[in-house]
């Protein structure tokens, strides 16, 4: 039923991609996951410890395409997302974010609010970050929700004023022997064939990366 | 026809010296374990005039790793435990396409008379 505006009620926690654009800020490139003593056991390197680093190196690029499969990290990754005024004059403003975490914490959910923000309307507009009690996650939708509206002072002339930073927790999908053991083909794949051409025609072992990963890629609808 | 299969080696450095009465000395030390495939595990039996001696010749392929290249260049530096004894490197063939060293190994047993 829609109101004396024409607004349905509610409507503003209903529009499941309210944001207008979505960047990646920050993403974990150092931290290995998995560990020396897993990689050389399964390249038979055991105590040969003369090519750690290379295979650290190996190692990262293994989880990063991990993460592209999944199209989630498992390792923290933080995003700044960015939401026009267009749509959000309801009270509360629900802002949603582009993220499918899975909620291993069920307060916090999967990931972690860095800032929450707005472009002011003074000339030039400053960005003004809201403070904590000003805003809160909702872990069952995946959003944020400003209780109080948008800011009464929001830019007019920004297109997307405001402005969020999170950070998407460690995954504990990390440490499933399934997913490990995807990584551990992988890596092992990359190890044994350094060169983008080969002379003979690889062939993919039945059960390998492709199918060990593929039940845990989240569907995004 | 020999199995080839993994398993564990300990790769051990030569230090040769010559002691207090002048005789020579090897001084074998543990550098790390390792697993290479082996493979084609030979017996052979010569005999000279008065001695038998058994010659045991053995592959080991392992990953080429900088310590595998540096015991292709040093061969006479390193020796290999396998089943607990202790084998001299007598030939190394570098694949190809640098991936991996197959290390041939031999073992003298004690020199017995015929």
């Amino acid at each position: 039923m829609a109101d004396t505006l024409g607004q349905v009620p509610y409507a503003a926690t209903r529009n499941p991609f309210n944001y207008e654009k979505v960047e990646q800020i920050a993403r974990d490139l150092t931290t290995n996951w998995l560990t020396l003593d897993e990689i050389t056991n399964q390249l038979n390197l055991f105590g040969d410890e003369s090519q750690d680093a290379y295979l650290n190196g190996l190692e990262l690029a293994v989880r990063m395409h991990i993460e592209d499969y999944l199209g989630m990290s498992i390792f923290p990754t933080s995003y700044r997302v960015y939401y026009n005024v267009s749509s959000l004059y309801a009270s509360p403003v629900c802002l949603d974010l582009p993220e499918v975490s899975y909620k291993d914490n069920f307060n916090s959910g999967g990931i972690v609010i860095n800032k929450v923000a707005y472009y002011n309307g003074n000339t030039p507009s400053l960005l003004v970050s809201l403070t904590a009690n000003d805003y809160y996650y909702d872990v069952t939708g995946n959003k944020v929700i400003l209780p109080n509206g948008t800011p009464s002072n929001i830019s007019m002339n920004r297109t997307s004023p405001l402005v969020i930073e999170y950070t998407v927790n460690p995954n504990f999908l990390q440490a499933y022997p399934v997913i490990k053991q995807a990584g551990l083909l992988l890596l092992t794949h990359l190890y044994n064939n350094r060169s983008e051409t080969t002379l003979t025609k690889l062939q993919a072992i039945p059960y390998g990366v492709d199918a060990l990963l593929r039940p845990y890629k989240p569907l995004v609808m | 026809m020999a199995i080839k299969r993994y398993e564990n080696v300990d790769v051990n450095t030569l230090t040769f010296g010559t002691d207090a009465y002048g005789e020579y000395t090897t001084t074998i030390t543990k550098k790390f374990t390792t697993r290479p495939l082996v493979s084609d595990v030979k017996n052979s039996l010569a005999i000279t005039e008065r001695y038998r001696i058994y010659q045991d010749l053995i592959q080991f392929t392992m990953n080429y790793t900088p310590w595998l290249k540096d015991i292709v260049d040093n061969q006479n530096l390193y020796s290999i435990t396998w089943r607990g004894k202790d084998w001299r490197i007598t030939d190394c063939l570098e694949s190809n396409d640098r991936m991996s060293v197959t290390l041939m190994c031999y073992r003298s047993d004690p020199i017995t008379k015929v």
